[in-house]
């Protein structure tokens, strides 16, 4: 009865929370003055007690037209990402990087097994057949982060009142993250907006299609 | 009697000469009833293998336009024909893994090429290609090396040229980092044409058969997300098809001589030995994923034997797509 009881209380409070929760609204421009697409903003609780203990998703990177979809993934720390394919072909995604280091053996379909990401930082896919393929996957150790759109905005909703460290990172920013921290102050019920401009320098990519250079190909 | 010596000597040279051709003949049969059986196994490979493994298809359009400031590889400023050439080709390959470390692509292409002003050269190409493929461990900056065969068939316009090219190539290579990619190739490269008629007796007439060895190395340098530069060296020696007016020193040096009235009734190609270095750079943009734009340039120097020495430059613009 008291477990009942309380798993009301928990559904009552989880359902009046946005009531009394506040927003940030975020625009994430680049040197230019242009909206940057797929840059992740994190705000961590100044008072960490106060944030609540999130239950960390399944999420998904999907594999489509031999490229990782989306480019940019964020998640909480612990969470669970699976990998589907969506082409026609076979993938073999792999990570080197320090946060999560792992591969999934050639597989089409939903054959792969969830990878749980259980360290924070960033995580750089790729896939062995397929070169060119890169992909991120940032793992946050607070659960208040958002993506931003190709309009450079981003919203972190349902955010307890009360004071943030908020920082943004992009896979192209010339700096690294903690430049760009702020503190920013939420208040019950109402929206805060800011904005962020970035550093950004262009990533070399390995090109897909090269009349001159193909190891792929014959 | 002298006369009778000299009739008989006669005699006797073409004699030798008959049985040459004979041989000849029987070796170009021989040769035709392999390229016959390669080209069948070929099919077979083509056919066979993407039943028995799941594989990629990899699908390719290319098309380019390039200019050849001396298309005849003519030594002599009188003999230096230029010419513009327009081609496509479209690819189909299935890229096979075959476990971690390997995998093998076959495939085929079917291209074609057009002369602004020897059209006689215009030619089309149906070709097919098995390549096996090793990469030493995970990820983009794996070491790898590829061995490949390659069989086409080309034929001209003006048909004395066509021909069936077989081709080895040993490949590879290694991305040094996010910018930086190199890799080197040898390739053992043979064009068996049709001998044409013996217009000297004791030269063959068979001027459009080559052997060359080919060694390249290339260097890729990633500009940005988009752009990169390449830059190529080749050094190639083997048989080369120079078309002149004719002098006593190429003659005497080549090996082989035809009629080659693709570029006029009065002219000869004269197949000789020659060592060709070439260096090359090019730029390439990708408009979209899927797609590459290019241009390069490419200078060659070619010293043949009998001092039947000659220079070509290559500018061309490209165009890549692979769905």
């Amino acid at each position: 009865m008291n477990k009942l009881l309380a798993a009301a209380g928990f559904a009552f409070l989880w359902a009046a929370a946005p009531a009394c929760a506040a927003e940030l609204h975020v625009f994430v421009k680049d040197q230019r003055g242009r909206p940057v697409a797929d840059a992740v903003v994190l705000a961590t609780a100044m008072d960490p007690k106060g944030a609540p203990r999130a239950k960390p998703p399944i999420d998904a990177v999907d594999q489509v037209d031999k490229q990782f979809v989306p480019y940019v993934k964020p998640v909480f720390v612990g969470s669970k990402v699976r990998f589907p394919n969506s082409d026609h072909i076979r993938h073999q995604v792999y990570s080197f990087s320090p946060a999560k280091k792992f591969e999934l053996p050639l597989y089409g379909g939903t054959d792969a097994p969830p990878v749980i990401f259980d360290k924070p930082g960033v995580v750089v896919l790729g896939c062995n057949i397929h070169d060119w393929m890169v992909g991120y996957i940032y793992v946050s150790e607070t659960p208040f982060f958002a993506k931003t759109a190709a309009s450079g905005t981003a919203a972190i909703l349902d955010l307890p009142p009360g004071d943030y460290t908020v920082r943004v990172w992009h896979p192209s920013m010339q700096r690294g993250e903690e430049t760009t921290s702020r503190r920013l102050t939420v208040s019950d019920g109402a929206a805060t907006n800011a904005e962020w401009q970035l550093d950004l320098k262009p990533i070399p990519r390995i090109p897909r299609v090269s009349g001159a250079a193909s190891p792929n190909y014959p | 009697m002298q006369w009778d010596a000299h009739a008989r000597k006669a005699h006797a040279r073409k004699a030798r000469a008959r049985k040459a051709r004979a041989r000849k003949a029987r070796a170009r049969e021989v040769l035709a009833r392999h390229a016959n059986h390669v080209a069948r196994a070929f099919l077979f490979l083509l056919a066979a293998l993407p039943q028995a493994a799941r594989g990629d298809w990899l699908l390719g359009a290319d098309a380019s336009l390039r200019h050849d400031d001396n298309v005849g590889n003519a030594q002599y400023r009188a003999d230096i024909v230029e010419d513009s050439v327009i081609g496509a080709r479209l690819s189909v390959y299935q890229a096979l893994p075959l476990g971690e470390s390997y995998s093998l692509t076959v495939g085929g292409d079917l291209g074609g090429e057009s002369f602004h002003r020897f059209t006689g050269l215009d030619n089309a190409s149906l070709g097919a290609t098995i390549a096996l493929r090793k990469k030493w461990g995970l990820g983009a900056f794996a070491p790898w090396a590829r061995a490949s065969l390659s069989l086409a068939r080309l034929d001209y316009d003006y048909s004395y040229r066509n021909a069936w090219n077989y081709r080895a190539t040993l490949a590879s290579g290694r991305r040094i980092d996010d910018r930086w990619n190199l890799w080197a190739d040898y390739a053992y490269e043979r064009r068996a044409a049709h001998a044409g008629a013996q217009e000297v007796p004791g030269l063959s007439g068979d001027a459009y058969s080559q052997n060359s060895h080919n060694l390249g190395a290339h260097l890729q340098y990633a500009w940005n997300e988009r752009a990169s530069v390449v830059l190529g060296l080749l050094a190639r020696h083997g048989d080369v098809v120079s078309t002149t007016a004719g002098s006593a020193r190429i003659f005497y040096a080549s090996r082989a001589l035809a009629e080659d009235p693709a570029f006029g009734p009065e002219d000869y190609a004269y197949r000789i030995r020659a060592t060709t270095y070439g260096v090359s750079i090019g730029l390439e943009f990708s408009p979209t994923a899927h797609s590459a734009l290019g241009c390069a340039f490419a200078r060659f120097e070619t010293h043949a034997d009998g001092g039947n020495n000659y220079t070509k430059s290559i500018p061309q613009i490209t165009w890549d797509y692979r769905f």
